[in-house]
């Protein structure tokens, strides 16, 4: 039950990776492949209006964390409690441009919103990627069972670290350039015209870019927590994560090679989705792991709650996954295509 | 400012104060967009559509202000009140992520389709849209609001060996009777802001002269649902609420009252200041017996004051809890009178001609929105000192991790930030408003330059 429940957990956050991940990719290149005010609308129109729907993933993973391991959560946020509120105040400024954006024809106003979803989307793809990395590398948690993170120390990713040291910021780093490349393949799916154009060559640099330094970041990983390789080998269930990331990564090629935008893109969601997978499969069952004793790290089965909590639980969710995935893809289906410009009106 | 959970406890409030501005409108609004759009496709008059699509225009300004107000409520469980959630998770959890997998999914995938989509989607379709739009938000308030009763009245838990809640009864849980009432008294109250907002805008116009037809649309709907709503916010669930508060949180109710003294033929206080110090009501305006009758039904029943009560079972904020309950109370009153008088004139067809009412009417716009905080403020001081009623106090629920000065900052971030968008919403709203109602078929995309937008 236990596992099951952080199974769904990661399944929740790798959804919200990928579909948030987009939207955020497209404000990172935002102003690289759209260079007029009219082009940065498109660009807002092609990410549409299910935007909230995506980032109620993330809202809804964090209410999987309350019913299924209330205690993991109750030591997680306090113990990144700043960083926690700055990607709040992001994501607040993320769906104030979106919203609000397009409401005045007026350039000052256009150009002030574009620039503050550039902005704001650059800096949660790099919390999101720091994230990321603190939860790989660990966290202090003392005897105490808790732990309280400053945004930097000394920069080195053991003892008493901070949010930032050059291992998290690495995958801060790698989570840009993936999220950026991942953003722009949905724009070659999604655009036709200028922006689609620039899309298409940006994405082939963007995603090499990945590719590159995806072997670096496996590296530092290597010598950050060595035990989540020896992890990794004895689990079949990590080698399809890793093969499926494998596959995407030949899809997002072979893809942008014969010009095929659906299935780049498509290999792109699984590439993310796998790499997340691999992650998951080889910590489990620690999920807040201690940089100062692995005696001290919490895992799935001493954060799970007690009680017939957890089989209730799995009696409603599925229901409810299986509903909110229908509404999507309806409301999906009643915008899809490709977004376009009109013909610039005569002057 | 002691208090070790003082910078957390004021965070909180002014966060939740700030977000619930927003979701009441949009509950409250909701159901005049069903019944609209509903009207439209029966009746093929577009004044109804038209109405439908300004009132969209606003609900989607304030609907996005609620997400964006409303995700940091989610976090700050964590962040703020980590020993709260470690100790309770169990049980409240399974309403918090409830409310995630089942109402914000619905909402936040139609309230685009609702907002942009109606000639993408056709009227039945957008009807649709709108009604599962209404029916997500609606479904929202109800989780959060059993997850508020069990802090209020818990049911279905059990504690486990190590001392922490978990869920025992699910069924006992969500159909936690307080969860009923809560439901039943706030959407009430949910429905007099809309209400009161959709009568509002619809005065100025008349004032104004402007928008005539629609105009009439608004203060006739929106008067007729503030009578409706502003008597239920009353009777019946205004009073089961006040007796579940007499039976189950003696002491909040006397503190309510500012009653210190315990005995018969209890008085309702109208007006009074509390004094703490000298455990009196100074300059008491009362109607006896009244309370007694409010709480158990008779004019002769004993209404047990503060002075039976350890103090350390009091209230923390006696005094605030007690203009709190004051202000809900009269402003719920004088709504009643209001819209009475509305309607009255409405029946006989003179309500659009009666500018002393219409300026009434108008100027009423922030009123709900005051009851609706005050309402509020009433059931959480009423509640203290106990975060989950008499089974774990607020004192113990703070993140002891975080530092003062990490929570002070935050506090400052969002009184900023709030600030700011505060305007932002001013200004946006304003715009709508004074642009009005369009009169041809609006384009449904943000982005007119867009094609397939």
């Amino acid at each position: 039950m236990v596992e099951l429940w952080f199974a769904i957990f990661c399944l929740m956050l790798a959804a919200y990776a990928v579909m948030d991940g987009w939207n955020i990719g497209c404000g990172i290149v935002q102003f690289l492949v759209a260079r007029t005010p009219a082009e940065r609308r498109q660009l807002i129109a092609a990410i549409g209006p299910l935007w909230t729907w995506h980032e109620v993933w993330l809202v809804a993973a964090g209410g999987v964390l309350f019913v299924a391991f209330p205690t993991v959560l109750a030591v997680a946020l306090p113990g990144f409690y700043l960083a926690v509120f700055v990607l709040i105040w992001c994501l607040l400024g993320r769906g104030l441009s979106l919203e609000f954006g397009g409401h005045l024809d007026d350039s000052m106003w256009r150009t002030f919103w574009d620039v503050a979803f550039a902005v704001v989307n650059l800096l949660v793809a790099v919390l999101l990627g720091a994230a990321l990395g603190n939860l790989l590398r660990g966290l202090p948690l003392g005897p105490s069972g808790k732990f309280s993170l400053a945004f930097f120390t000394d920069f080195r990713a053991e003892g008493n670290v901070g949010i930032l040291d050059w291992y998290t910021i690495a995958v801060a780093v790698f989570t840009v350039v993936c999220l950026a490349a991942h953003g722009a393949s949905y724009l070659v799916w999604r655009t036709e015209g200028a922006v689609h154009d620039r899309s298409v060559g940006l994405a082939r640099k963007l995603w090499i870019a990945v590719f590159v330094l995806m072997p670096v970041i496996t590296l530092a990983t290597a010598v950050v927590r060595p035990e989540l390789f020896t992890e990794m080998i004895q689990r079949p269930l990590a080698w399809i994560a890793v093969v499926m990331a494998v596959a995407g990564s030949a899809l997002v090629i072979n893809g942008q090679r014969h010009g095929l935008e659906f299935r780049s893109f498509v290999g792109g969601c699984a590439f993310i989705a796998g790499l997340l997978g691999a992650a998951a499969v080889s910590v489990f069952p620690v999920m807040l792991h201690s940089t100062l004793d692995p005696a001290h790290s919490l895992t799935a089965y001493q954060g799970a709650v007690d009680g017939p909590g957890l089989g209730l639980a799995l009696i409603w969710w599925p229901v409810a996954l299986i509903l909110s995935l229908g509404y999507g893809a309806y409301v999906f289906r009643q915008f899809r295509g490709k977004v376009g410009l009109k013909a610039p009106r005569p002057h | 400012m002691d208090d070790p959970a003082f910078w957390h406890r004021l965070q909180f409030a002014f966060t939740i104060t700030y977000h619930y501005l927003f979701p009441q409108l949009t509950m409250g609004l909701a159901p005049f967009l069903v019944l609209w759009r509903w009207r439209a496709l029966k009746t093929g008059n577009e004044a109804y559509a038209q109405a439908a699509r300004f009132w969209s225009r606003i609900f989607g300004i304030n609907f996005a202000l609620g997400v964006v107000t409303g995700i940091p409520m989610e976090f700050q469980f964590g962040t703020n009140w980590s020993e709260f959630s470690k100790y309770s998770g169990g049980v409240i959890g399974q309403t918090l992520a409830m409310e995630g997998m089942f109402a914000f999914f619905l909402e936040s995938a139609f309230v685009g389709a609702m907002v942009w989509g109606e000639r993408r989607l056709g009227p039945t379709k957008h009807f649709i849209a709108t009604c599962l739009t209404a029916l997500g938000a609606w479904l929202s308030a109800y989780f959060i609001l059993v997850t508020n009763a069990f802090m209020q009245h818990p049911v279905g838990y059990e504690v486990t060996p190590q001392g922490t809640l978990v869920i025992g009864d699910l069924a006992a849980y969500l159909l936690n009777p307080w969860a009923f009432v809560l439901f039943a008294h706030n959407q009430a109250a949910a429905l007099v802001t809309g209400a009161f907002v959709v009568a509002s805008v619809g005065a100025f116009y008349a004032l104004r002269g402007e928008h005539k037809a629609q105009a009439r649309v608004y203060v006739e709907w929106g008067t007729a649902m503030g009578l409706l709503s502003a008597v239920l916010v009353a009777f019946p669930t205004g009073d089961i609420q006040a007796k579940y508060v007499a039976r189950y949180q003696e002491v909040a109710l006397a503190a309510m009252e500012g009653r210190f003294e315990s005995g018969p033929q209890a008085q309702l206080n109208l007006i009074g200041q509390p004094n703490v110090k000298m455990r009196r009501l100074d300059n008491p305006i009362a109607l006896p017996g009244v309370l007694s009758f409010l709480a158990f039904g008779t004019f002769h029943s004993n209404v047990r004051g503060l002075n039976d009560f350890p103090e350390d079972q009091w209230p923390t904020n006696i005094e605030l809890l007690y203009y709190s309950f004051h202000v809900m109370a009269g402003l719920g009153t004088i709504f009643i009178g209001l819209m009475g008088l509305a309607n009255l004139q409405r029946l006989r067809g003179k309500l659009m001609e009666t500018k002393l009412l219409l300026w009434a009417l108008m100027l009423a716009l922030p009123f709900p929105y005051i009851a609706n905080t005050a309402g509020w403020m009433t059931a959480e001081l009423g509640r203290q000192p106990w975060l989950i009623w008499g089974l774990f106090r607020t004192s113990q629920g703070y993140s002891d991790v975080v530092s003062q000065g990490d929570a002070l900052f935050t506090l400052i971030g969002f009184a900023g930030l709030y600030a700011a968008i505060g305007l932002l919403y001013l200004f946006l709203i304003g715009r709508e408003v004074l642009h009005g109602p369009a009169t041809d078929h609006e384009p449904d995309s943000l982005y007119p330059e867009v094609v397939n937008g």
